[in-house]
Parts: structure tokens; C-alpha cells; sequence
């Protein structure tokens, strides 16, 4: 991978490798008596250890071909075997909270292992290790490649990339660590936060650097749903994580704002969060490596372009339905009803769009597994967008608020269509990016896809049925007018839900320890593609970017 | 509900800009031919092309602006 | 004057390589700022994905290339050339090698963008950007935020609402404006007026605090219609780019004669009266001419509706429009480009446009009813409150301003337009493009069908009627026949099925025949006249004849084909109870003919162009609306004087811009299918007029009592839209039952060329 860098890149590597190395050991200095002295230990190997990657291979023969005919692929490379190592955690984690809710003697007693400390990780690990590196390495191949453009230059990538898992270490560890500020899916405290606004800006201007020099005019729709998704997490993640630290040699911050305000702020970040991580990324996925997949057009492109557009102006408010029935002003609960209603139509309106590209090509769904993963995730997507709009009506939130339904729905939306849609996109760029013939086992991937499928709807029904029957005991009352339930009846009859989750949550998680073996098997096992073309081409420009890199 | 005083025009600032954006492809020429745009993406070759500099880019979508 | 290469040869090489076409490709060439040439080239075989790639791929990896696109849309490509001289040429040879055929479009209407579209656009995403926001706000105010908040909320509404109105409405009000000025109603008053009252209203109770704002109506109304205007426009947009892309090269220059004889390109502007030009075969007479010298066969039957070509030779005059078949003429130009006949045919088509435009589409019609009325009803329900209230002015007014938000007619303004784009969908799977919403509204009122003939009912490729008894004369014929690019020779050619004989120092006189040796024998083939010279004719016998030297001659009968489905079109518009004509500028036994075949009575034959009108005219004074369907340049003007018009895809350039509707497909069911579209188009656009009503009738007495909010208003306005909308779409359904066919049967033919 470094002989693709210039002597100047590498020496620029190791100025800001070694400047972070730096940062880490004065925040170590300084917190040396809080867990934030800890991650600065972290934050200091890690850094330490890319300087001395850099550092060995700095005088290695520099690249000599040619590097503006080729994309920059070596970055993505890195992000999906990142994005799969994060799965196997993060999904472990998973399996384990779960276990734990069935069989609480799992915590082992220990104050790190308890289920607030874990679960963190396990909802952090795969939303953002697992699926934030996935997309920022599906953003950087199918950037480059409908812009018929290489990235600008060969830092930043890096430095988003592994900027970014840096933060994802520094918020799982701190987790357990105890550090956390709080909020859901914005745990980490404010260096982490400032770390990644960093990270996101560096993001953004290479994104838009990209496209910049794009030599194909038209900008694919998928870039618009990646740009959303860039621009939006940036707001969103300022906003929210407005605090005051409570001492800049300590982790411990307080939020600027209190309160209801507080709790409004919170779920305005957390369904944006939902909408423009979990929704608009993947969606510029599906948009991408669906059609490619398929080998058809998008079936509609200016539903596409509408849809795209529907779901970046509803998505906005429709957060304040996450706190029905709260302190929150009433007419804002009704706003954010509304417009999850609303929000339907454009939902809809993708997962059709999906599926009608699919019209005419089930045979190839039919052979195929990894079209099934993406047909299966736009299945999923149209049916927990239903879902979410019928949950956030008052009335049924009622029943179904606090209870395990919401975890189910998250989940169904989770693992049936982001984690779907992120497996057939891996399945379908593992071997263009690395100019295989194909993957190493087909079985492997009817395997994976069937144990996935299995996983989620067991994991799913198991909640419906948990959530329906746990919001039915807890609002029953007998003839005195008293609850019929106590709490810990209501727990007792979750027990084989619970069992039945963790089961589910296993077969999802071989899949993904099945999908990585795959990868790596075809990386290593699969001989090279020979290139096939009907026509004049200057031959080194088809042969994979750096020979020597496997 | 005085966190409405950042969220709405923080929204309101979203909703611009992205009428600027929706502004500027309408002008770029991004909406000319979305049928073909749609089947661009699949016959690349997996290269990038030869490279074009901004201005010779702008010549194509040039005629489509006014 | 005798050439020695077949004249189908000749006719092949001219789809390229005559100095006309040449000629023409690099005055295509256009220079940008860059001091680049830049040229736009029409491939109708650009159709798919992997089409516009192969394209791409073949054109860039030229050095002479800077930047190529090919856009499938359009079915073109945009060349960047290296330098302002490159020739376009080889990029055209480049794309012929692939298979794909590319003519160079001349910049001007076709390549020009849609600036209205855009224009449109905007102001919808602008309009939708308010509604949106302003929805949000009125969603909190209507679930309950009060106080401060909802003053808040109003004026935050206000801000946005105001420049949004005054932006996205203006094609409203300028339609209102212009409209009042010539001191008419249409539909775009009472929609101006009650958008802006909505507007004034809103930003009165907002500065007084008061409960209802009306913004979210106003910006929500403007929304709806906006989207419905810009799809009507999409709609026209896409039927213009549909047609003009069907023009074949028309000529904008020709070749001249000058005094040494050598040749040289010149803009048609240019030339005045007095110079000589040059025709190749295959080429279309550019101006009207004198032969100076040169014999050729003329194919006339776009000009004057003739069916057979007719000779020609030095000293005859010939219009413009004409296709010149055989031979090299040289002419002497009579009058300038303004004068010519085909300049006459366009300006006395736009003279009979007039009449036309008189029309007034149903949805005005509605609205010089409705507007009225309603302002009536607001003027009453004021005075009512007042006399209620005891002249409590504030009230009163709200109130009537209420009734007109209430009433404003959104799903009256897009009853018509959703319905028209629906059904223009529909017509465009079918293979038949139509120009704009009231020509469809025009074609469910007609009561009378007329037929041109020559390209209409009929093909315009004769089909040989008679065939000889002699073997010997057959094969002769034949083996002269397939030596000529003549129409007549072309149908004998096909109509014998005989192997031809050898024939050996074979000749083509263009304007009389073919000549050669057969089995050592003279023998010649074409006009009788010209046979006789050798043979022995017959008197009275008629062309062509073949005949050996000395020997008795054989006449070829020549019959016209009918067009597929002529019979059934015939047959179907009939049995609809219309009464059928037939009006050609043919001969009386050709008409005659071909009116019999079809079971048609009511015949005119030999009509000029003015006679056509005339007749057209007689019987729109006599309360007929006649549908006119034809192709010549000589139907044109009648064309444009029908109630309504249709064209086939092979009509000349006049024609087609005439003609409301063009079908692509050969077959004249696109007649009556047509119909059948605009009758039930007619049908949905009468229930969405009963379906707006209806909620008139019911939101009316509410709003008149006073008892209408803002939000009841914003529900019932959208309620109302979508039930209209929904209706229109039904259409789409209705069109299984008839013969709809998928679009890639559907052919773009080329004129003739």
C-alpha cells in the first residue's frame, strides 16, 4: 500500500501521524487521573503505530506508473475489511447484551461488563464501525467511478478513513470505560465529538474535491444521497454535542441545553440520524450497486431524484415522535406525527423503485445471493418505513413505546436492511475492487444470506411478540383498578422471546464471520480477473492498482 | 419551546441550501438526459477517463445553459 | 445525357458523400468561445446504454476529438472538435462503421434548451421549498401551538410565504393579467386572485395577531398547479423534440453552378434570382427553378399530391420541396427563398392558423362560467355578513375572502392538464405524438373525417397492376428494371418474379427510361412515348411500356398501394357515425381508384392548395369540424385550417409542423385510436369537472357560513386535487383495451431522401 504513495505524501503522513501521536500524549498527560488520560494512551498508540508504518516504508521505491489513470483504491480496500472486522465485534457485542437479558449470570459481575456499558458498544460498533465504514468506503469507490475521476490526492482518504475508526475505538472503549455523555448513538464525550467534526469536514471537502474533477458531467444520483448523508451528520452532530466540558482535563461534559429542550435536541439528532446515516448512505448504495448488480437501469431515475428529495425535506422534523406522551409541547408531537405519516410516500417510493428495477430480472434473484441481499434489504426498508410511520402515530406509540417492539423495528431496519444492503454491496464490490473473477465460495454467500434471513425474521417476530405482549401487561388493569402485572411478570413472560432474540442475533452474526472468511479467502485465494475488453486500451491500466499489495 | 429559535432556522438554512443545490444542477445541466445518466453507470470501464480539465468539461453541458 | 453507373448506386452514395450533404455537415460545425468547432449530430440508433457507451468510446479515442457525449434522450451527440476547421466528416464515417447513421442538426430550434421548462421548474421547487416549510409551521399551529408561538410560527410563514408567492406565481399572474387586458377570463384569474387575497389576507391577521392564516393554502394551491402546468409543458416539450427530431436534413443551402462550372455551398439566404444551381439526385429541390439543362424524373408527391414521378427536362419550371430521382439538373433560380412556393405554402398555412386560434380551450370556457359566479357569491356572502354582523367590515371580509380561497379552482385548473398529459402518455405509447392539450379537445368534437391521398391512404410506392403473358417480355422487363432507382421501375422491378435476362451496355435516361441489349436485342423501358421510338406501341397506350426493337411493346399498368389499415380506418370512423371525404391533388381516375377501394363517396380530386382550404372552410362555415388527415406540403395549409389535423411520420417538414398530431407507426389505425384517446379523454375531463363541482358544492355553503380554517381549506384543496388527479389517471387504464402496442414497434421513419 505504500509503494502507491509519493515521498512527499509519506512525509506528510508521518507529520500528521506523528502530530496526533503528540495530541495523544499531552491529553494522556493531562488526564492523567481520568479515563481520559486512557484514551489519550489510545490515541498514542494508535497514531504511533501508522507512524512507524509510514516511517518503515519511507524509503521504498516510489510509485512510477502513471497514478491519475487509475482510482485510488487502496483506501476502500482497507474500509471493508475495517467494516467486516467491526461486524464480527459489533454483532458479538449483540449477541452477548442479549444473551445477557436471558441469562443475566452473563455479565460475569464486572462493572464493565454490564448491559448499559455494552450495549453502547454493540449499537455504536455496528452502526458506525460497521456501517459508517462501510459507507465510507462504497462513498470512495463510487465516487470515483461515476465521476470517471481518481480522488484528488491519496492523504485525506486515508485520513478520513482511519480518523474515523479512531473515533470508533475511542467510543467503545470508553463505554466500557464508563465514559459517556449520555445520549443515544451520541455517547462519546467532547474530544471524541471535536475529533470527528475534524474528520467529517476532511470528508466533505474531499467528497466535493471529487466530484470537482469529475470528467463525467453528469453527477450520479447516488452522490446526492451521499452528500446528504455527509453534510446533515455534520449539522446533526454539532448540534446535538453542543456541551461545556466540565474541565478540558477531564472527559465529563454538560450539554447546553436542559431539559425537554435537551430531549427535543436529542431526538431531532437521533431519527436524523436514522434518516441521513441509516437511510440516505445506504440508499446511495442500493442506487449504485443495485442497477450495477443487476446489470439494468434504475427503473425510474427521476423517482429517484424526487424520492431523494422527499426524504431529505420530511425526515427533518419527524424526530419529536420519539418522545409521545412526554413533556414535550403536544402540537410538537403532532408535527412530528405528521410528517412521519408523510414521510411514507417517498419511503415507498425507493423501495418500489428497487423493486421494479428487479421487474424482469427474478431469474437473476432466483441464482443470485447477492441480488437476494439487496432485493430482501428493499423488502425490509419498505416494510420497517412502514412500520416506523404506523409506530409513530400517538395511540399505537402508546402501546408500543418502551417496549421490545421498538427494538424490533430498529432492528428490522437494522439488520434487514442496512446490514442487507451493506452485505450484497460487499459481496458485489469485493471482487471489482480487488479484480477477482468472482468470490471465493458462492456456497459461502447462499449461506450467509439464508443464515441472515433466518437470523432477522426470528429476531424480529421474537420482538413483535415480546413488545405487543409486554405494552398489553403492562397496561392491564384488574377490577380494582390496579395493574394486574407487576414488572417482573412481564419479564418472566419475555424469557423465551429473549432466548429466541439471542438465537437469531447468533445465526445473524455466523453470517457475518462467514462473509469475512469469504473476503478473505477470495483476496487470497481467487486468481487475478484477465481483463476482457472489446476494445484498444493501454494494458497496464486494467491490471489491478498495486500488484505487490496482497 | 425556546430550542425552536436554533432548530428552525437551522432547518430553514437546510431547506436553502438545498434549493441552492436543486438550483444549481438545474442550471448544470444535470436534469438533460436521465435516461441515458441512468445507464451511464453501467458501462464503465473501470478507469477513469482521460482526464478533463473544468473548462472543456463546462463546453459539453455549455449549449444546455442559457 | 447517359451516365454510366446505375442510378441506384448513385442514389445510395448520396446519403453521404454528395457534395450537397458535405457541404452541409461542415457548415454544421459551429465555433465556441474556446476556438473550438463544436457539432451536434442526430444517431437515431442511439437506443440504449451500451449505444451511448460504444458511441462515447469510438468518437473520444479519436486524436481530432476533444470531448464527445452522447445523449439517449435526444438520440445525439455532441462533438467538441479540436479546432474550428476540423472536419465532421469522419466522426460521421466513424459512427456509420459502427452501424450507427448520424446526420449533422443544425444548432437553432432543435438543439436549443427548454428555457419555459426550466423556468417552471424552478418556480415548482421554489413553490414546493414554501409549501414545505410552511406546512411544518402550520402543522404545529393547527395541533395546537398558540401564543406566542403561533404569532411566531405566522410570521415565520409570512416571511417565507411572500417572496415565494411573488416568485413562483408569477406564470398566474401574468396569464390573469394578460388576460383581463384583452378583457377576457380564463383560469388563471379567479386561481391569481385567490392566491393573492389568500396572501393579503394572511399578512393582514398576522400583523393584527389574529387566528387564521391562510399561507399554507396559497403556497400548497400554487404547488399543485405549478406541477400540473409544468408537466402540460413537459408533455408539448416532449412531442416538439419528438417531431423536430423526425426532420431529415431540410435544405439550408445548395450547391451553385458558377460561370467556370465548378461548384461551391451556399446558404439558401444568399441566393438570389438569376443564379444557377446544381441538383444532384437524391436531393430536394432547395428554391423554385427553370431547368437549364439536365432530364430527371421529379417526385412530386409531397408537393402537389402526385403519385407517379413525372419527367422532366431544360425549360420546365419545378417547385421547391420536390425530390429530384435520377439525373443531375442544372436549374436557373426564379425567386429568392422568401418567394418560393414553399415559402407561399407556409405563409398561407399561418393564414388559415388564425382561424384557429380562436379556439378557446374548455377549461377557459369553464372559467368565463365560473369566475363570475364566485365573485357573485363572495360580493353576496359580504354583504350577508355585513347585514349579519351589523357591519362588522373585519368579519364580513374575512368571510368572502374565505370563499374565494375555498373556491379556488385548483382542480378545475388541473382537470384538464393531468387529464391531457395522461392521455398524451398514452398516445405517445401508441406511436402518435400530439402537439398540445386543446388538440385533443378539438379531436373529440370532430364530425367529419377528410383523407389526402398520395402518402396518406395510400403509400406513395406504386405496385405494379397488370403483368405481361409472355415470359420473354417479363424477363426483359425485369432485367431494365432492376437497373433503375424510378419508382415506376422499382415497382415493376419487385412485381415480376422472373429471373431477369442478361443485358449488357444498359443505359438510364433519366426523364424517359432504361435502355440496354438483351441477347444482342434492343430493347428499352419507360415512357411510352420514348419505347415507341424502336418498338411498336400501341396508340393510346399508356407508360410504361417495354418493348424489344421492331417488336410489338407490353404497357405496365401502375397501381398505388393502399396504406396499412386504411380500409379498417376507413371502415372504424364510419361505423363512429362521421361522414368520410376524400380530397387529393391527384388525377380524377387515381382518386377515383383508390376513393372506391376504401368505399369512400364524397371525392375531390385535382384540388390546388387553395381549393383544399376552401373546401375545409365550406364546411367549418356550415358548422362541420373536419378532421383533416395529410401529408403534402400541399395539405399543409388545410392541415392547419381542420378543426384538427393529423399527419403521418413521412409528411414533409410543412406538414408535419401543421398537423396537431403525427403518428409514427404505417398504419392508419392511428386514426381512429386516436379518436377513441380523445373521446375518453373528453369523458374523464367532463367527470373531473363534476368531481370539482361537486366539491364546490359542499365547501361553498361552509365557507359562506363562515365555518371554513385554514386547515379544513388546506384539506379540502389537496383532498380535491388528488381525487381529480387519481381520476385522470384512470386513463392510463382504459388503454389496455385498445390496440396499444409497446413502443419499440414503433418506427421513426425518415421522409424520403
Amino acid at each position: 500500500m505504500m509503494s502507491n504513495l509519493t515521498g512527499a505524501e509519506r512525509t506528510k503522513a508521518m507529520i500528521i501521524t506523528g502530530f496526533g501521536a503528540m495530541v495523544g500524549l499531552l491529553m494522556a498527560i493531562v488526564g492523567h487521573d481520568d479515563p481520559m488520560g486512557a484514551h489519550g494512551w489510545i490515541t498514542l498508540l494508535f497514531f504511533g503505530v501508522l507512524f512507524f508504518v509510514v516511517g518503515n516504508a519511507f524509503y521504498d521505491p516510489e510509485p512510477t506508473e502513471d497514478r491519475a489513470a487509475l482510482y485510488y483504491d487502496d483506501p476502500t480496500k482497507v474500509g471493508i475489511i475495517l467494516a467486516l472486522l467491526w461486524a464480527v465485534v459489533g454483532m458479538s457485542m449483540g449477541v452477548w447484551v442479549a444473551s445477557q437479558l436471558a441469562w443475566p449470570d452473563l455479565r460475569f459481575d464486572a462493572a464493565w461488563s454490564s448491559f448499559g456499558r455494552l450495549r453502547p458498544v454493540h449499537t455504536s460498533g455496528v452502526i458506525f464501525g460497521f456501517g459508517g465504514n462501510a459507507l465510507i468506503a462504497t462513498s470512495y469507490h463510487i465516487m470515483q467511478r461515476t465521476s470517471r475521476a481518481r480522488m484528488p490526492d491519496q492523504i485525506s482518504p486515508w485520513f478520513v478513513l482511519l480518523g474515523f475508526n479512531l473515533f470508533c475505538i475511542l467510543a467503545a472503549s470508553g463505554y466500557i470505560m464508563g465514559i459517556t455523555q449520555s445520549k443515544e448513538y451520541a455517547e462519546p464525550e467532547w474530544y471524541a465529538d471535536l475529533w470527528l467534526v475534524v474528520v467529517w469536514v476532511v470528508y466533505f471537502i474531499l467528497y466535493m474535491r471529487t466530484l470537482a474533477r469529475r470528467n463525467e458531467p453528469h453527477i450520479y444520483v447516488a452522490n446526492w444521497y451521499y452528500l446528504s448523508f455527509i453534510l446533515v451528520v455534520a449539522i446533526l452532530h454539532i448540534v446535538n454535542n453542543l456541551a461545556l466540558p466540565a474541565s478540558l482535563t477531564g472527559a465529563k461534559s454538560y450539554s447546553l441545553f436542559s431539559g425537554v429542550q435537551d430531549a427535543m435536541t436529542q431526538w431531532w439528532y437521533g431519527h436524523n440520524a436514522v434518516a441521513f446515516f441509516l437511510t440516505t448512505g445506504f440508499l446511495g448504495m442500493l442506487y449504485y450497486f443495485l442497477p450495477k448488480r443487476a446489470e439494468r437501469p434504475i427503473y425510474s431515475y427521476r423517482l429517484s431524484i424526487l424520492s431523494f428529495w422527499g426524504i431529505v425535506f420530511f425526515y427533518i422534523w419527524v424526530g419529536s415522535h420519539h418522545l409521545h406522551y412526554t413533556a414535550l409541547p403536544y402540537w410538537v408531537q403532532t408535527l412530528g406525527m405528521t410528517f412521519s405519516i408523510m414521510l411514507l410516500v417517498p419511503s415507498w417510493a425507493s423501495a418500489g423503485n428497487a423493486l421494479m428495477t428487479l421487474n424482469g430480472a427474478w431469474h437473476k434473484v432466483r441464482d443470485d445471493a447477492t441480488l437476494r441481499f439487496m432485493m430482501v434489504a428493499a423488502v425490509f426498508y419498505g416494510l420497517s418505513t412502514f412500520e416506523g410511520s404506523f409506530m409513530a402515530i400517538r395511540p399505537v406509540n402508546g402501546l408500543s413505546h418502551y417496549t421490545d417492539w421498538t427494538i424490533g423495528h430498529v432492528h428490522s431496519g437494522a439488520m434487514g436492511w442496512v446490514a442487507m444492503i451493506t452485505f450484497g454491496s460487499i459481496y458485489a464490490l469485493v471482487p471489482v475492487l480487488w479484480r477477482r473473477e468472482t468470490m471465493y465460495s458462492w456456497k459461502a454467500v447462499e449461506w450467509h444470506f439464508w443464515l441472515a434471513l433466518t437470523g432477522t425474521v426470528i429476531y424480529v417476530f421474537a420482538m413483535w411478540n415480546s413488545g405487543i405482549i409486554q405494552g398489553l401487561m403492562w397496561r392491564t388493569y384488574n377490577e380494582a383498578g390496579t395493574l394486574r402485572y407487576s414488572f417482573v411478570d412481564s419479564l418472566v413472560a419475555m424469557h423465551p422471546y429473549y432466548i429466541a432474540r439471542a438465537f437469531g442475533g447468533l445465526l445473524f452474526l455466523t453470517g457475518a464471520c462467514i462473509c469475512l472468511w469469504n473476503v478473505v479467502m477470495t483476496i487470497r485465494r481467487v486468481p487475478l480477473l484477465a481483463p476482457a475488453l472489446d476494445y484498444p486500451t493501454s494494458s497496464e491500466a486494467m491490471e489491478p492498482a498495486v500488484p505487490a499489495a496482497e | 419551546m425556546t430550542i425552536l429559535i436554533i432548530l428552525i432556522p437551522v432547518t430553514l438554512s437546510m431547506g436553502a441550501f438545498g434549493l441552492a443545490a436543486f438550483f444549481w444542477s438545474l442550471r448544470n445541466g444535470q436534469y438533460e438526459d436521465l435516461s441515458g445518466d441512468a445507464e451511464r453507470i453501467l458501462h464503465d470501464d473501470d478507469v477513469p477517463l482521460k482526464s478533463l480539465n473544468s473548462t472543456s468539461r463546462m463546453i459539453v453541458t455549455k449549449e444546455t445553459k442559457r | 445525357m447517359v451516365f454510366g453507373h446505375s442510378a441506384a448506386e448513385e442514389r445510395s452514395g448520396t446519403a453521404a458523400g454528395s457534395p450537397l450533404n458535405l457541404a452541409q455537415s461542415r457548415a454544421a460545425v459551429r465555433v465556441d468561445d474556446n476556438g473550438r468547432g463544436r457539432c451536434i449530430l442526430s444517431v437515431p440508433g442511439i437506443k440504449c446504454g451500451a449505444c451511448v457507451a460504444k458511441v462515447e468510446r469510438a468518437l473520444n479515442a479519436r486524436d481530432d476529438v476533444v470531448y464527445a457525449r452522447a445523449n439517449l434522450t435526444l438520440h445525439q451527440a455532441t462533438i467538441v472538435l479540436e479546432g474550428p476547421d476540423t472536419d465532421p466528416m469522419p466522426m460521421i464515417q466513424t459512427l456509420a462503421a459502427l452501424g450507427y447513421a448520424a446526420t449533422p442538426v443544425q444548432s437553432g430550434a432543435d438543439t436549443a434548451p427548454d428555457p419555459t421548462g426550466k423556468g417552471l421548474l424552478r418556480a415548482l421547487a421554489v413553490a414546493g421549498f414554501g409549501a414545505m416549510n410552511i406546512m411544518l409551521l402550520s402543522v404545529g399551529v393547527w395541533s395546537g401551538a398558540d401564543g406566542q408561538t403561533r404569532e411566531t410560527f405566522h410570521l415565520v410563514s409570512a416571511l417565507i410565504a411572500v417572496p415565494v408567492v411573488l416568485y413562483a406565481g408569477q406564470p398566474f399572474f401574468r396569464s390573469a393579467v394578460s388576460a383581463l387586458r384583452r378583457r377576457q377570463l380564463n383560469m388563471d384569474v379567479p386561481i391569481a386572485l385567490a392566491v393573492a387575497l389568500a396572501l393579503v389576507l394572511s399578512l393582514f391577521e398576522t400583523v393584527q395577531g389574529g387566528d387564521h392564516v391562510f399561507f399554507d393554502a396559497a403556497v400548497t394551491l400554487l404547488f399543485f398547479l405549478l406541477t400540473g402546468r409544468y408537466f402540460d409543458h413537459l408533455m408539448r416539450e416532449r412531442a416538439r423534440s419528438a417531431v423536430s427530431g423526425l426532420a431529415k436534413l431540410s435544405p439550408r443551402g445548395a450547391m451553385l453552378r458558377d460561370e467556370d462550372g465548378s461548384l461551391t455551398y451556399a446558404l439558401l439566404e444568399s441566393i438570389t434570382p438569376g443564379m444557377t444551381l446544381s441538383i444532384a439526385p437524391g436531393e430536394r429541390v432547395p428554391l423554385d427553378l427553370e431547368i437549364l439543362s439536365g432530364n430527371s424524373d421529379l417526385d412530386r408527391s409531397l408537393v402537389t399530391g402526385e403519385s407517379m414521378a413525372v419527367a422532366i427536362g431544360p425549360g420546365d419550371m419545378i417547385e421547391a420541396g420536390a425530390l429530384n430521382l435520377t439525373g443531375v439538373i442544372d436549374g436557373r433560380v426564379l425567386r429568392s427563398s422568401d418567394d418560393s412556393f414553399l415559402a407561399q405554402m407556409i405563409r398561407m398555412q399561418s393564414n388559415a392558423e388564425a382561424g384557429r386560434a380562436n379556439y378557446v380551450r374548455i377549461a377557459d370556457r369553464a372559467a368565463r362560467l365560473y369566475a363570475p359566479v364566485v365573485h357573485l357569491l363572495a360580493l353576496i356572502t359580504f354583504i350577508g355578513w355585513m347585514l349579519v354582523t351589523g357591519g362588522d367590515w373585519q368579519t364580513s371580509l374575512f368571510i368572502a375572502i374565505s370563499v374565494l380561497i375555498i373556491t379556488c379552482p385548483c382542480a378545475l385548473g388541473l382537470a384538464v392538464p393531468v387529464a391531457h398529459v395522461v392521455a398524451a402518455g398514452r398516445l405517445m405509447r401508441m406511436g402518435v405524438l400530439m402537439k398540445d392539450g386543446a388538440a385533443l379537445e378539438r379531436m373529440a368534437e370532430i364530425d367529419h373525417v377528410v383523407f389526402d391521398k398520395t402518402g396518406t391512404l395510400t403509400t406513395g410506392t406504386p405496385r405494379l397492376g397488370n403483368i405481361p403473358d409472355d415470359p420473354v417480355m417479363r424477363s426483359g422487363a425485369k432485367a431494365l428494371a432492376v437497373r433503375s432507382g424510378h419508382p415506376a421501375a422499382r415497382a415493376i422491378a419487385s412485381g415480376l418474379h422472373d429471373n431477369p435476362s442478361d443485358v449488357t451496355c444498359h443505359t438510364e435516361v433519366p426523364g424517359f427510361g432504361v435502355e440496354g441489349l438483351i441477347e444482342g436485342r434492343r430493347a428499352r423501358l419507360g415512357r411510352a412515348e420514348w419505347v415507341a421510338e424502336i418498338a411498336d406501341v400501341a396508340a393510346g397506350a399508356g407508360s410504361p411500356a417495354f418493348g424489344f426493337e421492331h417488336c410489338p411493346s407490353v404497357s405496365f399498368d401502375l397501381a398505388e398501394t393502399l396504406r396499412d389499415g386504411a380500409i379498417e380506418a376507413v371502415t372504424d370512423m364510419k361505423n363512429a357515425g362521421f361522414s368520410v371525404a376524400l380530397l387529393s391533388g391527384d388525377m380524377e381516375d387515381r382518386a377515383k381508384a383508390v376513393a372506391t377501394a376504401l368505399g369512400i363517396d364524397d371525392i375531390h380530386y385535382g384540388a390546388t392548395p387553395a381549393d383544399k382550404i376552401d373546401i375545409l372552410r365550406t364546411g367549418l362555415r356550415g358548422g362541420h369540424r373536419p378532421l383533416m388527415v395529410g401529408d403534402g406540403l400541399n395539405d399543409a395549409a388545410a392541415l392547419a385550417a381542420a378543426h384538427v389535423s393529423m399527419a403521418p411520420s413521412t409528411a414533409s417538414d410543412a406538414g408535419r409542423t401543421a398537423a396537431d398530431f403525427v403518428f409514427l407507426r404505417d398504419t392508419l389505425d392511428a386514426v381512429p385510436d386516436t379518436w377513441k384517446v380523445a373521446r375518453d379523454t373528453a369523458r374523464i375531463v367532463r367527470q373531473n369537472f363534476a368531481l370539482a363541482i361537486a366539491y364546490n358544492c359542499i365547501a361553498i355553503p361552509l365557507a359562506v357560513a363562515g365555518l371554513v380554517t385554514p386547515l379544513i381549506a388546506a384539506l379540502a384543496m389537496s383532498g380535491s386535487s388528488i381525487i381529480v388527479i387519481g381520476n385522470a389517471l384512470r386513463l392510463n387504464k382504459a388503454g389496455a383495451r385498445t390496440r396499444e402496442k409497446p413502443a419499440s414497434h414503433v418506427k421513426r421513419k425518415e421522409t424520403p431522401a
